[in-house]
């Protein structure tokens, strides 16, 4: 008998290994058929990927992990074998994780946007219980944080268990408690509501303010106070939001123009040159960005990311060449007649976007975009601080301050002023004027070049893209009052902050027409712009 | 020519060098003659007029936006000229000077509306129209508003924002949609008509402010596999667009399409990439061999004789769809694509339709 039971004993232990292997095998085979299958089991699929973050063993949260990875980057092919993950060194089989090949009739799986909306939310609750570094499992709470409510209960209770980073866990619990809003008991849903109410936007507007019609509103005196607590904080948020966003935006855009800006002044100003072939500087400026970019690609690719601070030198250097070689060999010779230094500058305008289109072709460059200048951070409301407009900025602040020095502290800057206010006298006083024109020049051009840098981020890098600065840049000049610089700023300023505040009124195109007539108003009453140099009209 | 248009002029060349190949048509080589008006667009008229009339042009392939259209439209039917439209647009125009190769919205806009509110899709209620201040974004836009009333949408649905040509700072807007997506109610899209270079700007400040296709997908009409070179796409993964070809179509004749079109920019040293093409470009070459064929049935290069040709037509387009033409109008047939966004700045094909439909020039919804 003892010795029956032993042996009893023994099978059961032989078997249960066995069984349970096989029982999980063959929920992963069905998992990788239904990724293998039609739109609906595709997503059935993923809902089942979400399932296995919550409740999966952990060897099954690592297999899942990878494959819902795999379907999103389109690196699962699915053949009459079953389906494989192709990775850069191979193709593993993803059933028995072992490596194989895959047959050239072999199908990628390509998501429909509801299907990768739900891998998405997989991809993201599994990186949330397995991703090794912190800062992966920080970015996948932020993607399930929107959709807290629809995600498997225990999901967030077991990543929180196993949480090891207690900064991290505690916006996990936030999350969690947010969750709760539907929950059944009064004081979690109080709870709940104290925190969407701490990231106060319109998403959060809209559910509390569909609270309202819960019977529990008109039932409960404390979850009523609550619900008009959080409307109130969450409104007043989003206008503070609002009003950031705004200065934001119209700084952001006073940034754009003042770049563009900035290099017309300086030449306009002093010689009264319309410089026409700005623009295509400020393109140029752009390219020459790019060409550095490939150079650092080729020779130290380390340093890649950082190729917007490497080429500020080369660009403000080449563009300001081009403009002496411009000013010595066309516009030298003009300066008597606008009129036809205003053509020549059209030409050569025309001639430097031609060039650069059978050069380098007439398609959008392909620029990197390093990580200082990639995506925003919600500041508050539905504000987003975004990195390549603050580059923009911060680069704008910086021209301005170094323009400013060169006019005031340097002797260049002197005489620079002096030719402005009164050419013959500074020439009878021995300044070389002639040499003072054609570093202007210089300098103007050279400035155009970084603005070229600056809105590389921003905007598309085409051959055409000087001609949409040419219009706008003269509209600074002109408001701002010829040749200061602090005129270039305040206009900028103030162009930009004006079409910011009517385009959600009345749409970007009321906006240009409103803008154009106001500065026609202004130019009416006071004919020199906003800050004219005093002296002896000429 | 700007960063996209330039590369129909060398898909026409393309096709007349495959014809002259070929023998050429009625036993005479075609010759290509070419000028830019440069989205200058009284300019187009004036051009047209002197290709019919001075260089006796037997047909006319070309304009862009509709604008050019309909700038051209005067001078085709007053010289009796025939004018090859290769893009899709806004319908409700019948010229019998002009060959619209493309597809008008109800077969092109409207399926793929329907996908993105269908079940397939993402059940879209809400709707941000956002398109540059001209005929085809307002009068697609104008059709849209009125399919919708016609399926019971009310109209605190949608939106509708317009900007000038050329138009490139979107942080307002992108706030404005953002907003507008926030407020409930059901799954917003953005219906995009805005075009050129505004597209590529401001499919980088929507990546930048952090909305993902998940969130409020993009359904960009004039958006081409070209719009995306020298963008990051990788945020971008996910966003729409409908057009009567993609670049990845199934199929020998695209792939034979792609093979000539590489070899051509190889040969001829184009300043275009050659592994990327356009639905443009494929209508455009659709374009010439229709004429070429409808000329050698006719066997006459007169305008209405060729137009007599048109009946009955039909050619394998590098879609993978027959092309087909009828005595009732100057309409194509043509299948249509949704793509969407891949990570390597092209679209992948998300859906296509079962067959070329029955074009339908004149649209019942306003």
């Amino acid at each position: 008998m003892r010795r029956l039971l032993v042996a009893v004993v023994f099978v059961v232990a032989a078997c249960a290994p066995t069984l349970l292997s096989a029982a999980e095998a063959t929920d992963r085979a069905e998992l990788i058929g239904k990724l293998c299958g039609d739109t609906a089991s595709l997503g059935d699929a993923g809902r089942a990927l979400t399932g296995i973050a919550a409740d999966g063993s952990p060897d099954d949260r690592a297999w899942a992990a990878q494959l819902a990875r795999a379907v999103i980057d389109r690196k699962l092919t699915c053949d009459a074998k079953g389906a494989a993950v192709v990775l850069s060194e191979g193709s593993l089989d993803a059933l028995s994780r072992t490596p194989r090949t895959v047959s050239e009739a072999g199908r990628t799986p390509l998501l429909s946007l509801k299907n990768r909306a739900l891998f998405e939310t997989a991809d993201a609750a599994l990186a949330l219980r397995t991703a090794p570094d912190v800062a992966r499992r920080a970015a996948a709470l932020r993607t399930l944080e929107r959709q807290a409510s629809s995600l498997p209960e225990h999901l967030l209770e077991a990543a929180v268990g196993q949480e090891s980073d207690p900064a991290l866990k505690a916006q996990m619990m936030a999350v969690a408690q947010a969750a709760a809003l539907n929950s059944p008991d009064p004081a979690k849903r109080i709870a709940a509501l104290g925190r969407i109410a701490a990231t106060p936007d319109r998403r959060a507007l809209t559910q509390v303010r569909a609270l309202l019609a819960d019977p529990a509103y008109a039932a409960n005196p404390e979850f009523k106070h609550a619900v008009d607590a959080a409307t109130l904080t969450i409104s007043r948020g989003i206008a503070v939001g609002d009003a950031l966003a705004t200065l934001y935006s119209g700084l952001s855009f006073a940034s754009i123009l003042f770049m563009a800006a900035i290099g017309l002044a300086v030449i306009f100003g002093l010689m009264g040159v319309i410089n026409l072939a700005q623009g295509e500087l400020i393109m140029i400026g752009a390219y020459i960005t790019w060409l550095v970019q490939e150079v650092i690609r080729q020779f130290a690719p380390s340093l890649l990311d950082w190729y917007l601070i490497l080429a500020i030198p080369v660009a403000f250097v080449t563009t300001a060449a081009i403009g002496i070689g411009l000013e010595a060999v066309l516009l030298r010779h003009l300066y008597r007649r606008p009129l036809m230094s205003l053509l020549a500058t059209w030409a050569v305008s025309l001639f430097l976007t031609n060039l650069v289109r059978v050069t380098f072709g007439t398609q959008n460059l392909n620029f990197v975009t390093p990580f200082y200048v990639t995506g925003g951070v919600p500041v508050i409301g539905d504000f987003i601080f975004t990195w390549n407009r603050m580059f923009a900025i911060v680069f704008a602040i910086l021209t301005l301050g170094i323009t400013w020095g060169l006019m005031r502290l340097t002797p260049l800057g002197l005489n620079i002023r002096a030719v402005t206010q009164n050419r013959i006298m500074a020439g009878c006083l021995g300044i070389p004027v002639r040499r003072v024109d054609m570093m202007a020049f210089g300098l103007g051009s050279g400035l155009a070049g970084l603005a070229g840098l600056a809105l590389a981020p921003i905007y598309s890098v085409n051959p055409q893209m000087g001609q949409n600065f040419i219009i706008d840049s003269f509209m600074v000049v002109v408001l701002g009052g010829v040749g200061t610089i602090v005129g270039t700023v305040v206009a900028a300023l103030g162009i930009g902050q004006v079409n910011v505040l009517i385009e959600p009124l009345w749409g970007a195109v009321a906006a240009k027409v409103i803008v154009l007539l106001m500065i026609i108003a202004f130019l009416q009453w006071r004919p020199e712009g906003l800050f004219a140099i005093k002296g002896r009209r000429k | 020519m700007a960063n996209i248009e330039g590369r129909l002029n060398h898909v026409v060349r393309m096709a007349a060098d495959e014809i002259n190949a070929k023998g050429g048509v009625n036993g005479r080589t075609i010759e290509v003659a070419v000028s830019d008006p440069a989205s200058d667009w009284p300019l187009y008229a004036q051009v047209g007029k002197q290709m019919l009339e001075q260089d006796k042009a037997a047909a006319l392939f070309g304009c862009w936006t509709s604008v050019s259209r309909k700038s051209v439209l005067p001078v085709v039917e007053q010289a009796n000229g025939l004018l090859f439209y290769p893009l899709h647009f806004e319908g409700d125009e019948n010229s019998k000077n002009i060959v619209y190769v493309n597809s008008p919205p109800a077969s092109s806009v409207l399926p793929a509306v329907d996908y993105l509110m269908g079940e397939d899709g993402v059940s879209a209620k809400r709707f941000f129209m956002l398109g540059s201040d001209y005929v085809w974004p307002r009068t697609i836009n104008k059709q849209l508003k009125g399919y919708w009333k016609s399926k019971g949408i009310a109209e605190a649905a949608w939106k509708e924002e317009y900007v000038p040509l050329g138009f490139s700072n979107f942080q307002t807007l992108v706030n404005q949609i953002r907003a507008f997506a926030d407020q409930g109610g059901g799954k917003p899209i953005v219906v995009l008509t805005v075009v050129g270079s505004s597209i590529p700007d401001f499919l980088r400040e929507f990546a930048n402010q952090g909305i993902k296709a998940t969130d409020v997908p993009v359904l960009g009409l004039d958006m081409v596999e070209a719009d995306l070179e020298g963008l990051n796409t990788e945020p971008l993964v996910g966003h729409l667009n409908c057009w009567a070809y993609l670049q990845n179509a199934k199929g020998a004749a695209n792939a034979a399409f792609l093979k000539q079109w590489a070899n051509y920019v190889k040969a001829k040293n184009v300043p275009f990439k050659a592994d990327v093409a356009i639905d443009p470009m494929v209508s455009a070459y659709d374009a010439v061999h229709l004429w070429a064929m409808a000329a050698a049935k006719a066997n006459s290069f007169d305008v209405p004789e060729v137009r007599k040709a048109f009946a009955g037509l039909s050619f394998d387009c590098p879609s993978g769809y027959k092309l087909k033409m009828t005595a009732e109008n100057n309409y194509v047939s043509r299948g249509v694509f949704i793509g969407s966004v891949n990570e390597k700045q092209g679209f992948d094909v998300l859906w296509q339709s079962k067959d070329a439909s029955k074009p339908v020039p004149f649209s019942p919804y306003g």
